[in-house]
């Protein structure tokens, strides 16, 4: 299914989707992708296709949206059957038979103050599927849960999800949940900038902007040195560095590497960067590194491989995570 | 379980409840004072003291018919929509709430009395404005309708409007919307601004002296007992209408606080 949509208000957005399963809109906060949620629901104005002309209410969508929105004043079956039309009994049986497919069957009699954040999204699922809709809208459906139940009940929810075969927008700037996608869309100035399957989208951002948004630091620009056998050699502003692309030589290309990939040798060719400045994450130390006539870079490491504020050291990458993009008015890498 | 709670929240501390006694003891002296005062074994109605109680039952109940039926709209456009001039709005429905309720008459009279630029073309259609049951009601409908827009408003201001447009999303139209979610939500509030309404109706003295001296209701009623027969003639009348008038609140507070805690 493909899906348009132009809006000029609260923000200019033009956004052009393939949707193919489980999507992920991947975008900064503020970057409009409640907003295109809502105009595809008919609840913003927009241009657009499919649907745009219609009103809300007939817009075959079902629509979760950040903190479910589960009616208090209804227990959960009567959630789930509001959008049903039919006699009390017939409905009731219906929203069971939807909330027994989730295995929420349990909690019908419940009112939803009483259930915890995973099974309001499970219900909210569940009345929205009731309506049989064409498209599901998930805003942000990981941003009510913690970290320690979010990938239990979000493997719950997507398994619910590719169970009815409906297709699925969710947004989010959460790359756990793009990583579990069936396709990514990247929301950058207001327009999607690039689109993909997780391993083709997260390996290989077209540009820096993509780049950026999929949480690498280290965003270089560099000249091919030579390309033996398929393997460029590149000069990143004076660091040496190795990708497996099929560049010519000479030609200018971006060069995008997460901090996580860039370790520290303790000698090597050439001038040693410096350590600059460190932060302890957890199980990580980030670490901050500068050299004279060489780019500034961000490693995180081990924290069993901390380095010190001041120490010379040698940042390698492996090749699998140099990842190439063109520049503007610069060929495409390969 | 007792030791999980609060303490704040199990006990109200000794000052709050001495405080909260007061203040009702304060609040309950006139009534204590009208207790003591009311010759209980000498009590007998006035002449057409009946006549007022359904006077002020009977035309109340349809002021408040009106109110609800012309003030909800009112109250749910000024909660839900934003626009040019809306300060202003708010300033108009507060009004009759701030003018004085002799005033409130006087200004009723002008436009609605037999010369009023209102009043005479109603007048010829049939529609007498002054000293008539629909005058009565025209005066309750004042005095008590800017209390039920204001709190019917908060009542609306009060629902999430995400989930009016979750209900929108669920495929019904705006106005099983109001039905199935704004109403049900709000009706705490709504419930409230009409037992205000109705208590309002109910009492209004000033309005209704100048606009509908007749039909007489109980507020005007006490008025002339007072005048013609001394404060003992208004002690059976007002005890009926406090029988009367209490109900209804009281019955409306039961209903919205029964709804499930959620």
């Amino acid at each position: 299914m493909r899906l348009h949509y132009r809006l000029q208000h609260p923000l200019a957005l033009d956004v052009d989707l393939e949707l193919d399963g489980f999507t992920v809109l991947y975008g900064q906060s503020g970057s409009g992708k409640t907003s295109l949620l809502k105009a595809v629901a008919g609840l913003l104005p927009a241009l657009g296709t499919p649907w745009a002309a219609w009103p809300a209410q007939r817009r075959p969508i079902g629509y979760l949206p950040q903190g479910c929105a589960l009616f208090p004043h209804l227990r959960v079956w009567q959630n789930v059957a509001f959008a049903l039309d039919g006699t009390r009994a017939r409905r009731r049986a219906r929203a069971l038979q939807l909330l027994d497919n989730l295995d929420l069957a349990a909690l019908a009699e419940r009112w939803p103050g009483e259930i915890s954040g995973g099974q309001q999204q499970r219900v909210a699922l569940a009345r929205a599927l009731a309506r049989e809709p064409q498209l599901l809208l998930l805003d942000e459906p990981t941003s009510a849960l913690d970290q320690i139940t979010r990938e239990e009940v979000m493997g719950d929810l997507i398994d619910g999800i590719r169970r009815s075969g409906v297709p699925a927008l969710a947004t989010s700037h959460d790359l756990h949940l793009a990583s579990i996608a069936d396709s990514i869309a990247l929301l950058h100035g207001g327009r999607v900038i690039q689109q993909g399957s997780p391993a083709q989208v997260i390996h290989r951002p077209v540009s820096a902007a993509a780049a950026r948004l999929l949480g690498m630091h280290n965003i270089l620009e560099a000249t091919v040195l030579a390309n033996p056998h398929g393997q460029a050699e590149l000069d990143c502003q004076g660091w040496r560095l190795h990708a497996a692309a099929a560049l010519p030589a000479g030609s200018r290309t971006g060069v995008a590497i997460p901090a996580e990939a860039v370790r520290l040798a303790d000698s090597g060719p050439g001038q040693p960067m410096i350590v600059t400045r460190l932060r302890e994450e957890g199980f990580f130390t980030r670490t901050w590194l500068r050299g004279e006539h060489l780019p500034s870079l961000e490693a995180l490491l081990p924290r069993t491989s901390a380095a010190t504020v001041g120490q010379p050291c040698w940042p390698t990458v492996a090749m699998a995570h140099v990842h190439l993009f063109a520049l503007d008015a610069n060929p495409a890498p390969a | 379980m007792s030791g999980l709670v609060p303490s704040a929240m199990r006990q109200p501390a000794g000052w709050i409840v001495l405080a909260g006694a007061l203040a009702l003891a304060v609040l309950m002296l006139p009534f204590a004072g009208l207790l003591f005062a009311t010759p209980w074994l000498q009590l007998h109605l006035q002449a057409g003291d009946g006549a007022a109680i359904a006077v002020s039952v009977g035309y109340t109940l349809v002021a408040l018919l009106i109110v609800v039926v012309f003030g909800t709209p009112l109250a749910w456009w000024l909660a839900r929509h934003a626009f040019r001039g809306k300060l202003l709005v708010d300033a108009l429905v507060l009004l009759p709430l701030l003018a004085p309720p002799l005033t409130m008459g006087l200004m009723l009279s002008m436009v609605f009395g037999p010369y009023g630029w209102a009043g005479e073309p109603l007048r010829r259609l049939g529609l007498e404005l002054t000293n008539t049951p629909a005058a009565f009601v025209l005066a309750q409908v004042y005095g008590a309708a800017p209390y039920f827009v204001v709190t019917a408003r908060a009542a609306f201001e009060g629902v999430p409007q995400e989930l009016e447009h979750m209900a929108l999303t669920l495929g019904r139209g705006p106005w099983a919307v109001f039905r199935r979610v704004t109403l049900p939500l709000s009706a705490l509030g709504l419930a409230s601004g009409l037992a205000l309404a109705w208590v309002r109706a109910m009492g209004e003295f000033g309005i209704v002296l100048i606009v509908a001296y007749f039909p007489q209701g109980i507020p005007v009623k006490l008025w002339t007992n007072l005048q013609d027969s001394g404060l003992d003639a208004t002690y059976p009348l007002l005890w009926l209408f406090f029988v009367v008038a209490l109900p209804l609140p009281l019955a409306l507070g039961l209903a919205s606080r029964r709804q499930p805690v959620y």
